[in-house]
């Protein structure tokens, strides 16, 4: 049983301060995801809990007990590393015991712990091997191995992936949403990748600049992002964004003229203070063919169109906005396709221009 | 990373390696022949080089070892003699030999203190550069300049090590350093060192800090302490630097000719007498240069020898990197 809890979580180098009061909480075997772009603190966030990066001010504890001052070796976690950080002179096997070693263990219950984790990740065929003799994903299955023969309080991962090309970043995913269902411990696991975040995460934490943007399922940072930056970075391709005004009886005016009726709910949160001051989202999966051409919201000419077998991306421009639409295969063909789209109004986000929250 | 790949059906092929076709066409061996000649074009240069100032130089020198010979007659064939005379009857020569292994086992030191200065202006020190610059100054030097000036920090009446120990009260009278033969041979191995130690420092140091960091945090997090972390990740990861110093220190022991003869000339009494002293004093001083021929041969099979075992002792692949 682990908690993880960070309060008012705060790290400067200096005068430049780079995160700024994080707080999460972190329930028991949960697995959270740190996702934003570079430079957004997510490592750091990650490096404090771990004891490798002082802590500027706040706390961070675990199973109630404040850690701040505690040393990484003391905290009960394991790190699997962005670059896999195996000891390169030794073995597999020697990698995997090497934290035990220090920990007192038993030689028998060493060798045990090794070859358990070794099983469940479909190593023990390169337990003698050196690790300049293993390809990426075995590499990183060893250091996965080496976190796990720990059996520690919290899991945190440091963008394990990245270093993976793309086809065996997906395949190492599923085996890490996989080895998450037979081991469920407490994990905090960092990536700017989006996909990742959506596909592994219990709860997602978006961070910009340092700062939490978004905490919140997969489904609710991706349905009811907080802002236009989680707007925009959850999803690919990203959300539609695009400034429009309110106009006559509860009706949204797009660029280029188009409108588009609100439903009560949206209607009921805006003022006559922020009529003109809207963001308009919509996702590319949410603008839809008509069904009959005179009804449709939008009307406009296919630009590039990039067809993915499963769907076709279509770009179009909107009074100067361009606009992605996520179409049934083969239903636009060519650039210059005539578009009819329909938006459901209940897809419809709107965001305070100003501040990018959402309304 | 393996050579060996393998296709869709399982069979190997080794990749790098163009692998000719069967029945290889015309075209395809005049190619590779043309590819042969541009590669020994580029080589010849070089093999020219290495083979008129190294290889020859040494089969000569082979060749005169087994020879009496002189300036002014012909040579004669010797067979084992000036051997036979080195091991059997030249005591000089087992004392230079055992002074040149004494310098060498005195590298360790230089490198173990080097390895300190290392780890010290590798750490978040102050002015770490600083150290780092004046420490290795003493390098560049020339090892006659450094010879002139260790002799006169020695010197028995006016040299600044017996004025700041009689200063001190730590001796009454001076200590004849040069001029002692107990004290000859420690007191230019510590001038050696001096010089040897800055160039040491930067070869660890770029070892050091080619060590990834994260490496010392997986380590910090997985529980092993200080020392744990430098006996069984710095040290391991610092082997192909550990062996260049090695090697240089061998080399260096071999060819500390000017050191020695600025210093002391190989006196007093043959007290601080190397092999490469000895064989400059018999090939220049007595003309014997069959003998000092003879003499070169040990050396460079001692050389060899000791090179290999360096080798050895640091797991046979010392030139290489390890990298995960």
């Amino acid at each position: 049983m682990a908690r993880l809890t960070l309060s008012a979580l705060r790290k400067s180098y200096g005068a430049h301060a780079v995160v700024h009061g994080v707080d999460l909480d972190v329930a028991d075997r949960e697995f959270i995801v740190l996702v934003g772009p570079s430079g957004c603190g997510k490592s750091t966030i990650l490096r404090m809990i771990a004891g490798l990066e002082e802590i500027t001010s706040g706390t961070i504890a675990i199973d109630g007990r404040v850690v701040n001052e505690v040393d990484p070796k003391d905290r009960d976690i394991a790190m699997v590393f962005q670059d896999y950080a195996l000891y390169p002179h030794m073995t597999v096997e020697q990698n995997m015991a090497f934290s035990l070693r220090y920990r007192g263990f038993a030689k028998a219950e060493i060798k045990r712990r090794v070859g358990e984790a070794a099983r469940m990740l479909d190593i023990e065929a390169l337990i003698e091997r050196m690790p300049r003799q293993l390809s990426g994903g075995q590499r990183q299955r060893v250091a996965m191995g080496r976190a796990i023969v720990r059996d520690p309080k919290v899991f945190l991962f440091d963008e394990p992936l990245s270093n993976l090309d793309a086809k065996l970043r997906v395949a190492m995913r599923t085996e890490i949403k996989a080895l998450r269902q037979r081991v469920p411990v407490t994990t905090v696991y960092v990536t700017h990748d989006q996909v990742e975040a959506m596909t592994l995460a219990d709860r997602i934490v978006v961070l910009d600049k340092g700062s939490v943007q978004q905490i919140g399922t997969p489904e609710e940072v991706y349905e009811t992002p907080a802002s236009t930056f989680v707007a925009a970075f959850m999803g690919a391709p990203p959300m539609n964004l695009v400034a429009a005004s309110l106009v006559g009886e509860r009706e949204l005016e797009l660029p280029g003229g188009a409108r588009l009726p609100l439903p009560a709910r949206l209607w009921a949160r805006l003022d006559g203070a922020r009529a003109s001051d809207i963001w308009f989202g919509v996702r590319p999966e949410h603008l839809v063919p008509a069904r009959d051409a005179g009804k449709a919201e939008i009307m406009a000419k296919a630009g590039v169109v990039e067809p993915l077998g499963s769907d076709t991306m279509v770009q179009f421009d909107l009074g100067g906005a361009t606009l992605i639409a996520r179409m049934p295969p083969k239903s636009v063909r060519a650039p210059g396709d005539p578009l009819a789209l329909t938006i459901d109004a209940h897809d419809v986000h709107l965001f305070d221009r100003a501040s990018g929250k959402r309304i | 990373m393996s050579l060996e790949t393998r296709n869709p059906v399982g069979s190997a092929k080794r990749v790098g390696a163009v692998a000719a076709p069967a029945s290889a066409p015309g075209w395809y061996q005049r190619r590779r022949t043309r590819e042969a000649m541009l590669i020994a074009c580029f080589l010849l240069p070089s093999l020219a080089i290495f083979l008129l100032y190294r290889i020859l130089p040494l089969a000569w020198n082979a060749v005169l070892s087994f020879e009496f010979w002189s300036p002014l007659k012909a040579a004669r064939f010797a067979g084992l003699d000036n051997y036979a005379e080195m091991f059997f009857e030249d005591d000089v020569f087992w004392q230079a030999l055992t002074n040149t292994l004494i310098f060498i086992m005195a590298s360790p030191v230089a490198i173990l203190l080097a390895l300190a200065v290392a780890l010290a202006v590798n750490s978040d020190l102050k002015g770490a550069a600083i150290y780092r610059t004046i420490i290795f100054l003493s390098y560049p030097l020339m090892s006659v300049a450094v010879g002139i000036v260790w002799r006169w920090l020695y010197d028995e009446r006016g040299g600044f090590i017996n004025f700041v120990l009689r200063g001190t009260g730590l001796i009454t009278d001076p200590i004849p350093f040069l001029q002692s033969f107990g004290w000859a041979l420690p007191s230019v191995i510590l001038a050696d060192i001096w010089q040897v130690i800055g160039f040491y420092m930067i070869i660890l140091l770029t070892g050091l800090q080619s060590i990834p960091q994260h490496l010392y945090e997986a380590a910090r997090i997985d529980g092993a302490p200080a020392s744990a972390r430098f006996l069984r990740i710095t040290l391991p990861m610092l082997r192909p630097s550990l062996f260049l110093c090695a090697v240089i220190g061998i080399l260096n022991s071999f060819t500390a000719f000017d050191l020695v003869y600025v210093m002391t000339g190989g006196g007093p009494a043959h007290a601080t007498e190397l092999l490469v002293t000895h064989i400059y004093n018999m090939g220049f001083g007595e003309t014997r240069f069959d003998y000092a021929a003879a003499l070169t041969v040990v050396q460079f099979a001692l050389l060899v020898i000791l090179t290999f075992l360096a080798n050895r002792a640091v797991g046979g692949n010392a030139g290489s990197v390890e990298s995960a």
